[in-house]
């Protein structure tokens, strides 16, 4: 072997040192502490397996890494499934350590797989406790779960390895002969193919709880391997290959030249070069390495000059290869093209972490563990070209106590978020989120943040305008930015980004911040405040505040200097979208007073870019007394950049364009795309409508919208209208003007007649023109109704989130990392809905984590709806708990108050099922009005198949429905006769009631069909539907009431119910 | 000894009005000028004496967010955005903050300014030496 490979051997024997003296670590601090917080050992424990898993597995040691691997499986049974790390896996993983060190000894020294028979005790205590643990979880192994076990792995663990091809190595047969019982086949084909079975697994998404109790089993969540790794992929490892290619290509060159007399020895040498070089391929895991220096061990020397040739053509093969795989990897241009950066830190930064949180408890954490971690950190960096992290990792060094060292950890995590950040929009994968630990850190602390910068903020006041001053509050602005992406807070993140923007402009001038700027920022403060709170407490923060103060701050350098807003001065001059939002102070300055000396405004087009000449004369006429330069931008125009000037100018048109063409007169290059016109007003006048009121309140935000407002003016213009009409009408006195007109004629009443057709044709028109007035009325109304839902609906996910938060919160209490997970967030529904739906979510959540049941680790929610209810499912995998346990008096009257139907059930295998469902509030609802003795009922228009008249002998009483009466339409079946009355709707076999209504509403209730007579059809209207709420709830088969067009009371048939609507019994 | 200065700005009107600026800073010198972020990127590459880096934001091909974005991992380099977009407390300087932009300058009246040194001169070379001071 060569000196290359004595070094692969030698770092797998150091790491893998390091792994077991890792796992040794973790397992003994458990068994100090076993009833402790031990979820940080464990995970510890569990990378440290991985890791010497994947080790082994690189090297071909098949057997090293089968034993690993069902030690990482019992691990992972513990970490993600909830199993219990009693004395008997402490005793088995202790084992395990021993026997994989004693491994690791004899693979290194032997540099060959070992012989299985020795480990199969272990082997068989593993697999005996794991099994255990699957039954005691829920019994049977998944479909999913068999597909990550370590024994038919074929299609769990495709990650990607080199495969030894050199039949003659000892390991090889080895590792050949444990593939059939223990690890993966490996073929040729996989090498350097992404491993897509287990992406397919990795990448499926949680299950999601059926919404019907008869769930599958959970699949157990299969831990993170990662990407795909090569050892070519470790920066190491690919200096050493690398090496070695090079010296095999010197090597080789040398031999050409020293090529006879003696062929055969030179031949000799050469083959034990390639030999060597092909060998270390298939370890790196490079198969077109393997195939074409195999392709010339396989070829017979022809021991003549040839043979100079024929290694001259592998010499090239060689440098061509070296130059594409492996100079080509480490000249990445940007940044780190997948995950491995990362995943290759993992371990040293859970160190440091391990290491903060030390500091944190107050005890002092050893400085050579956490420089030696740093070093990793910080020399993996290097090798990036990634500078900054690689300084964040070395200022770990120099902390000296806990809050020097938290602050070296956040910003080292800062850059590697934005490490992160490329890297993932370039595609790359990673299991280590340095963003999602930033923010979650952030998150968690975000109350002493703010009360940091509350007092940053009292020392401004106070007259502090220091640097440190400036720098605190920027360096805590920025840790709220963190917390408020972990919480999704879009504009206020945005908003903290604007006011370290804005205090720092500040601090640069040398003055303190103003008291716009300190009303912003206070505001700013105290709003996030109220909003963390909201969300701890699992409510809908209110945010509105939010935009208005980030408004307020866009607009902050214009107020400063007592000036319009860009805005004021966009809406004045009607300015082109392009010019939206960058006008400066300066250029709002020039324009106010080019308004207020009543000059003309102009945009002129130019492509002066890379016309120096045309460049200077335009300038010239922009910079002279004539013409303002307002502000200019850049219009991109395929691969050229043409700028548009907004000009002032007191020439008026004529004379301007011709200035300007005397600048360019083919008019190509320099041209007037547009004049301005704007009313003459005063700045004084347009201040006044436009400036932004600094105190906007709470309630600021959504509410009528002008079209809304244009809707109503509408209606009420119609209203008016209609009212006039009739009263026009009711002042006309037909019986007094027939009796004239009669009178009139005398002994010719034929001309009465006439008189009395055209008076009656007349109020005919009349009234018919009230009914159109009316009809459009109606419509107005019915828009007016839809636009008043659509304002009160909001999708879901504003729910989703805080509740989220308050799983962490509460769960982070009883020192657990629960989480809330959610489908159908875009489901909208009615605001009032919607909080009595947080409040009952939060009441169940509650309860699940202050029960006397082990508190759940995942919480699962689904929102689906119907016509007429909103359906919620809560699954979680908690502990069983009694129905008292969570229908605490609280949620009983929430579930009252809301006329919800609420239902438990355990669910088999472990956690707990929810079913909430709650009438909808607020639906705009299709209907047709009937009557029916005197009541009106809303029919959704949906459900009505026809109305028809028919014939009296279509009605029948068949004997077998016990009497009940039916229709027959035509040749089609039978249908049921359903009489509506208040006591629901009922099968009848009454022929009297039925008979003599002559109007039947045929309606589809799923699968079948019903037939209802009706006294009257009142016509078709959209109503807005109410729930039944108290007394009304137990109405039979209604959906809730409607006020209908003539201000009655109608009652909405519910199409879901009907379906249910039983027929006579035989 | 100057500091190294690479101006990044599409306009070529608007890179000699700053490096014209520049040259009245005995402080500073620009020994780089790129019409993108691409190109700046790559010129970037081969330069790793820049010192502070002037930064358009609007520009073709990459604009100065992007590149941003991608230098600040790789660069020791301090990077100040100019650009006429960036009034202060805007949601544009608000980003270039938040992707770790070390100084925001507007420019005082739009993207070719030709006013540059004498509204945002002061500013500039204040924001530009407190960085050098800082780094």
């Amino acid at each position: 072997m060569s000196d290359e490979m004595d070094e692969i051997w030698a770092l797998y024997l150091d790491d893998g040192t390091q792994s077991l003296d890792a796992m040794e670590a973790a397992l003994l601090a458990i068994q100090g502490d076993p009833q402790g917080e031990n979820s940080e050992h464990i995970s510890a424990l569990f990378r440290a397996v991985h890791t010497f898993k994947g080790n082994s597995r690189v090297l071909g040691l098949g057997v090293v890494e089968s034993r690993a691997h069902y030690a990482e499986d019992l691990i992972g049974l513990v970490r993600d499934e909830g199993v219990p790390m009693d004395d008997e896996i402490l005793d088995i993983l202790l084992y395990a350590g021993d026997v994989l060190r004693g491994m690791l000894e004899e693979t290194s020294t032997a540099r060959a797989d070992v012989d299985p028979a020795a480990s199969e005790d272990l082997l068989d205590q593993l697999k005996d406790k794991i099994a255990r643990c699957r039954e005691a979880l829920g019994g049977g192994v998944p479909a999913e779960q068999e597909a990550v076990a370590p024994e038919p792995e074929t299609v769990a663990e495709a990650e990607v390895e080199p495969v030894e091809t050199v039949d003659d190595e000892p390991q090889s047969e080895v590792a050949v002969s444990e593939t059939a019982e223990d690890v993966p086949v490996e073929t040729e084909e996989a090498i350097g193919e992404e491993p897509e079975a287990a992406a397919v697994v990795e990448d499926a998404p949680e299950p999601e709880p059926a919404p019907e109790p008869t769930p599958e089993p959970k699949p157990v969540a299969k831990p993170s391997t990662g990407a795909a790794k090569r050892l070519i992929d470790d920066p190491t490892y690919r200096d050493i290959f690398t090496g070695m290619a090079n010296d095999a290509v010197r090597k080789l060159q040398a031999i050409m030249g020293a090529m006879g007399p003696d062929y055969a020895a030179s031949n000799t040498k050469a083959r034990k070069e390639v030999d060597n070089l092909h060998h270390a391929s298939g370890q790196m895991g490079l198969p077109r390495w393997v195939e074409f220096l195999g392709v010339f061990l396989k070829e017979t020397p022809s021991n003549t000059d040839e043979d100079v040739e024929r290694i001259a053509a592998l010499v090239l093969l060689i440098q061509e290869a070296i130059e594409t795989d492996l100079n080509g990897q480490s000249q990445s241009p940007v940044a780190p093209k997948d995950g491995n950066f990362f995943d290759k830190l993992e371990e040293a930064l859970a160190v440091l972490s391990k290491a903060g949180m030390d500091w944190a408890a107050g005890e002092e954490p050893s400085a050579d563990l956490i420089k030696a971690n740093a070093a990793l950190v910080n020399e993996a960096a290097l090798e990036e070209g990634l500078v900054r992290v690689a300084e964040t990792a070395l200022n770990l060094c120099k902390a000296d106590d806990a809050k020097s060292y938290r602050d070296a950890e956040l910003r080292m995590y800062e850059e590697l978020s934005a490490v992160e950040r490329v890297l993932l929009e370039d595609g790359g994968v990673s299991r280590v989120r340095p963003s999602e630990l930033l923010r979650n850190w952030c998150a968690g602390h975000a109350f002493d943040t703010i009360t940091a910068l509350d007092t940053i903020l009292d020392r401004f006041k106070s007259g502090d305008h220091s640097d440190a001053a400036f720098s605190g509050f920027s360096r805590q602005m920025r840790l709220v930015f963190h917390a408020c992406g972990h919480h999704k807070l879009d504009t206020a993140g945005q908003l903290a980004m604007s006011l370290i923007d804005l205090f720092s402009r500040v601090q640069t001038s040398g003055a303190g911040p103003d008291s716009i700027l300190m009303h912003i920022a206070r505001g700013f403060v105290d709003t996030i405040e109220l909003v963390f709170d909201a969300l701890e407490q699992g409510e809908i923060p209110d945010t509105q505040n939010l935009d208005a103060l980030f408004e307020q701050a866009s607009n902050a350098a214009f107020l400063s200097e007592g000036l319009l807003t860009a805005t004021a001065i966009e809406r004045k001059l009607n300015l082109p979208l392009e010019f939206h939002r960058v006008l400066s102070p300066d250029s709002v300055r020039t324009a106010s007073a080019a308004i207020e000396a009543g000059q003309h405004f102009y945009i002129v087009r130019t492509d002066i870019n890379s016309n120096d000449a045309l460049a200077e004369k335009f300038f010239e006429l922009i910079s002279s007394d004539l013409v303002d330069s307002i502000t200019n931008v850049t219009v991109f125009r395929g691969n050229e950049t043409l700028f548009d000037f907004l000009l002032a100018s007191s020439l008026e048109q004529g004379d301007f364009v011709a200035r300007i063409a005397e600048i360019d007169p083919s008019g190509k290059d320099v041209s007037v795309l547009r004049t301005l016109e704007y009313n003459v007003e005063t700045v004084a006048d347009m201040k006044g409508n436009v400036t932004p009121d600094i105190d906007q309140g709470l309630n600021q935000g959504q509410g009528l919208t002008a079209e809304m407002l244009e809707d109503i003016s509408e209606v009420a213009a119609s209203q008016a209208m209609v009212n006039h009409m009739l009263s026009d009408l009711s002042e006309v006195d037909l019986s007094e003007a027939v009796e004239t007109l009669i009178r009139n004629a005398k002994d010719n009443p034929a001309s009465a007649f006439d008189g009395i057709r055209k008076m009656v044709a007349e109020h005919s028109a009349r009234l018919q023109e009230i009914c159109q007035v009316e009809s459009q009325l109606v419509a107005q109304m019915a828009h007016l109704q839809e636009q008043t839902v659509a304002i009160r609906s909001k999708p879901v996910e504003v729910l989703i989130r805080p509740l989220e938060a308050l799983v962490e919160t509460i769960s982070r209490r009883a020192k657990k990392e629960a989480k809330l997970t959610a489908a159908g967030g875009d489901l909208t529904i009615d605001v009032t809905l919607m909080e009595n739906l947080r409040k009952i979510l939060r009441s169940l959540i509650t309860a699940r984590f202050n029960g006397e049941t082990a508190a759940p680790n995942s919480l699962h929610l689904s929102f689906h709806r119907d016509e007429e209810r909103v359906l919620v499912t809560l699954e979680d995998d908690g502990g069983k708990s009694e129905r008292n346990a969570i229908e605490t008096e609280e949620l009983q009257a929430l579930l009252a108050q809301s006329g919800s139907d609420f239902r438990q059930l355990a669910v088999p295998g472990g956690g707990m099922r929810f079913h909430i469902s709650m009438p909808l509030a607020m639906v705009v609802l299709e209907g047709m009005v009937v009557g029916v003795e005197g009541v009106r009922y809303v029919i959704p228009v949906d459900a009505i198949r026809s109305i028809v008249q028919p014939e009296p002998d279509a009605l029948r009483r068949i004997s077998a429905g016990n009497g009940q009466m039916m229709l027959r339409l035509e040749d089609g079946p039978l249908i049921g006769v359903h009489n509506l009355s208040k006591n629901g709707v009922k099968a009848t076999s009454d022929s009297e009631g039925v008979t003599h209504r002559r109007v039947y509403v045929i309606l589809n209730a799923g699968n079948r069909n019903l037939a209802i007579p009706v006294d009257e059809l009142l016509g078709q209207q959209l109503v807005l539907l109410r729930p039944l709420r108290g007394v009304l709830r137990h109405l039979k088969n209604l959906t809730g009431i409607a006020l209908l067009a003539g201000g009655e009371v109608g009652m909405v048939l519910s199409t879901n119910a009907l379906s249910a609507v039983e027929e006579i019994a035989a | 000894m100057p500091h190294n200065v690479m101006i990044v700005d599409d306009a070529a009107m608007m890179r000699l009005y700053i490096a014209s600026f520049l040259k009245t800073l005995p402080d500073f010198k620009v020994v780089a000028q790129a019409s993108n972020g691409q190109e700046a990127l790559d010129k970037l590459a081969d330069l790793p004496s820049v010192d502070l880096i002037l930064l358009d934001i609007e520009m073709p091909v990459m604009d100065g967010l992007e590149f941003l974005r991608h230098a600040k991992l790789k660069t020791r380099a301090k990077i100040v955005m100019l650009s006429s977009v960036a009034v202060s407390g805007s949601a544009h300087a608000a980003k270039a903050r938040e992707l770790g932009a070390d100084g925001v300058v507007a420019k005082p009246s739009g993207t070719v300014s030709h006013d540059l040194e004498e509204k945002s001169g002061d500013e500039l070379a204040r924001v530009m030496r407190d960085l050098m001071v800082a780094a």
